[in-house]
């Protein structure tokens, strides 16, 4: 959707490597050794936290309790190691430290072990700055957070980005369930500006949110409620009259939900897992002017093959439904073409425009199959190159209005004619978990006429940051 | 310029004003018909749509603005430079000296009546908060409805306020267009235009601004019965309807 930043999570997720993703488990010790410690009952009398500050220690009991249940010494180390993870993963700690120990005190039994988990409370107030880059644009985003606000692991976060298309602002507090780290809810309330060259566009949001978190079974759910107050208007006197058409002012107040499973082992370069997210948006039902059923999806699928190369599938689709009778804003609708969907067409330029700017479409497909090699001859291999790989890939995609009044045999019909396609190759880099860095070469096929093609039709280079 | 004169008057020529029955206040009314009434003096054919957004899709904010071939030009102004260029002009046959009179009474039109228009609708509590803002954000929703009501109210006061007029009463506002209207009014004459027998696109000013005042209803009557004091301009506001206007049902 146009309103989404692609380049700022806004929702307070730390995008750093975690340490703990390269830690390796706790060491085998030989199999003598470690039948003697398996057979050996202990009993856990104790687990303590030592250097707690501001946190509540109600909030911990959760995170360690299971330590109690251990039968023998393997056993204990596994869980302080696992209960050590969970107190990580609460964000309110820099340094968990685990110390088993046998037991002291009057009441000490023989076999009776005592655990303290040593730990290092991050600072109250922290502040950041980072430069951003996104797709074509460039941002500088000042940061400042108070984590475990009130000493159940909340986080207060504000964030201001002053941007070369955009300049936005956020508050948002993030409240986790204590014992139910998973379970959360967030507000956030915020002020956007977006400008969208390919609409001769300009958009301020101004609005407010609250979003609850909650995994069931494999899969994690968000609900969500929205209120926005958003401002349209023409990026440039020269804007085409459809999209004149549609500045002005409009309040959407919409809930949504958000199911998603989630089994790769990394967002940006998955070697395995898969990923399924379905995403539902009503508005006009609790306020507002928008009137609309947004639903959309995406589908992932990775599988490792021969010679250490990946093979990467993905579906995304969706479809915009105008309740009411009145017609879809050019800010719900959907965009496609570029580096994240449809490479070989410009930045969202593809489907239904008028004079030159894209109007978006109410539904939409798009589809990826990529295979990710190492570098031929592996050059730099075990270090630097491998953070580098070849890349081939075909996409595909399709965005147009739909009739609604004809059936779903009409609606297939429609977005399977005109289909634009693309293929090419290319390498990639890795950039840390955050970003990849592309340089293709790609050829686009199943040009409409009004799509915008970057570079020449025969093909072209490009490099893209995503 | 060239290139705007060399393509004729389409026949798909549009005007965009709010919504006629429940938003357009006074003031856009009166701009609206103005312009209006000049293009059908020209002989031009437009067609009038209405728009919940029409003041935010205007490229300078206010209405009306028109919308030929590739062009949208705003205002009353621009729109007589845009006419102009294409070849139709209504003050060709003026001398110079009648032209720089013309531009002066536009000018008292525009800074007076217009002004003063602004001034009862939104800094004169009882009609704002009875009449503007209910009508000023009747398409949205609440709370949006109100805060662009606030955010506009605002706007105009602080304008009011910069160029003098905040101290005003409205006693004082009914006077200054009760001498308004006395200038107009003698300037007129018993002519039936303002330069003799040709409208120009003055007439189309005064006709627009004083047409509207005297059929809309507002809290008061008042301003309306000090136009009306001055029979050569209601008999004036009565040719020019009846000549060019008669084929509409409602006035506003």
């Amino acid at each position: 959707s146009v309103t989404s930043l692609d380049s700022i999570p806004m929702h307070g997720r730390d995008l750093t490597v975690h340490p703990d993703d390269l830690m390796e488990p706790p060491e085998q010790v030989n199999d003598s050794k470690q039948e003697i410690l398996e057979n050996k009952d202990v009993v856990v009398q104790h687990v303590n936290i030592q250097g707690l500050g501001r946190t509540k220690e109600d909030l911990l009991g959760y995170e360690i309790s299971d330590v109690f249940h251990s039968k023998n010494l393997i056993d204990v180390m596994r869980k302080a190691h696992i209960a050590r993870q969970r107190l990580l993963r609460l964000g309110i700690f820099k340094q968990v430290e685990v110390l088993i120990d046998t037991s002291e005190g009057t009441d000490a039994l023989p076999n009776g072990l005592d655990v303290t988990f040593e730990v290092t409370e991050v600072k109250r107030l922290t502040g950041s700055y980072n430069t951003m880059v996104g797709n074509n644009e460039g941002s500088m985003v000042l940061g400042l957070k108070l984590p475990n606000t009130f000493g159940r692991a909340e986080k207060l976060t504000f964030q201001f980005s002053y941007g070369t298309k955009e300049t936005s602002y956020g508050l948002s507090f993030f409240k986790p369930q204590p014992g139910n780290f998973e379970r959360n809810l967030t507000l956030n309330l915020y002020k956007v500006t977006g400008q969208f060259p390919w609409s001769s566009l300009k958009e301020t949001d101004k609005g407010m949110s609250a979003e609850l978190n909650f995994p069931l079974g494999v899969t994690n759910h968000t609900l969500k409620w929205e209120g926005v107050w958003r401002e349209l208007g023409c990026l440039a006197r020269s804007a085409s009259f459809a999209v004149r058409e549609e500045s002005g002012h409009s309040l959407k107040s919409a809930l949504s939900h958000t199911v998603s499973i989630d089994s790769r082992n990394s967002a940006i370069f998955p070697s395995r897992g898969a990923l399924l997210q379905i995403n539902q948006e009503l508005a006009g039902y609790t306020g507002g002017d928008a009137s609309f059923l947004k639903e959309d999806f995406e589908l992932q699928v990775n599988r490792r093959l021969f010679w250490d190369s990946v093979l990467s599938a993905s579906l995304w689709g969706g479809m915009l439904y105008p309740i009411g009778g009145q017609s879809s804003s050019i800010a719900d609708r959907f965009y496609l073409g570029g580096p994240t969907s449809v490479r070989g067409f410009g930045m969202y330029s593809i489907g239904p425009q008028s004079e030159g700017d894209y109007l978006g479409g109410e539904a939409y497909w798009a589809g990826g199959l990529h295979l990710y090699t190492p570098l031929p001859f592996r050059p730099g291999r075990g270090g630097f190159g491998d953070l580098f790989r070849t890349h081939f890939f075909l996409n595909a995609g399709n965005l147009c209005n739909l009739n609604y009044g004809d059936g779903p045999q009409a609606h297939l019909q429609k977005l399977a004619e005109c289909i634009r396609w693309s293929y090419g190759a290319g390498i990639v880099l890795r950039l840390g978990n955050i970003a990849r860095l592309e340089l293709n070469y790609c050829v686009p096929m199943g040009v409409q006429s009004g799509d915008r093609c970057t570079g020449t039709r025969a093909g072209h280079y490009n490099s893209k940051l995503l | 310029m060239a290139l705007v004169s060399a393509e004729p008057w389409p026949e798909n020529a549009t005007l965009y004003q709010p919504l006629k029955e429940d938003q357009i206040l006074l003031s856009d009314c009166a701009s609206s018909l103005a312009v209006q009434a000049y293009l059908r003096m020209c002989g031009l054919p437009v067609q009038v749509v209405c728009r919940a957004n029409a003041e935010y899709m205007s490229p300078s904010g206010k209405i009306p603005f028109i919308h030929v071939g590739n062009q949208v030009v705003s205002e009353l102004g621009p729109i007589v430079q845009f006419t102009k260029a294409k070849g139709h002009s209504l003050s060709d046959g003026l001398d110079d000296v009648q032209r720089a009179e013309m531009k002066a009474y536009m000018e008292l039109v525009n800074n007076m009546l217009l002004t003063a228009e602004l001034f009862i609708q939104w800094c004169d509590d009882a009609t704002a908060a009875e009449i503007s803002r209910p009508r000023y954000s009747s398409p949205y929703s609440w709370p949006l409805n109100n805060i662009l009501a606030y955010q506009k109210q605002w706007e105009v006061r602080r304008k009011m306020n910069a160029i003098g007029w905040g101290g005003k009463t409205l006693e004082q506002v009914y006077e200054d267009v009760s001498q308004c209207c006395q200038a107009l009014s003698q300037r007129l004459g018993t002519q039936p235009y303002f330069f003799s027998k040709q409208p120009t696109e003055l007439d189309a000013l005064v006709f627009g601004h004083l047409f509207t005042i005297i059929t809309t209803r507002l809290t008061s009557g008042e301003l309306a019965e000090r136009i009306k004091g001055f029979s050569n301009l209601l008999s004036f506001c009565r040719r020019i309807e009846q000549t060019y206007f008669e084929d509409k049902s409602s006035s506003t």
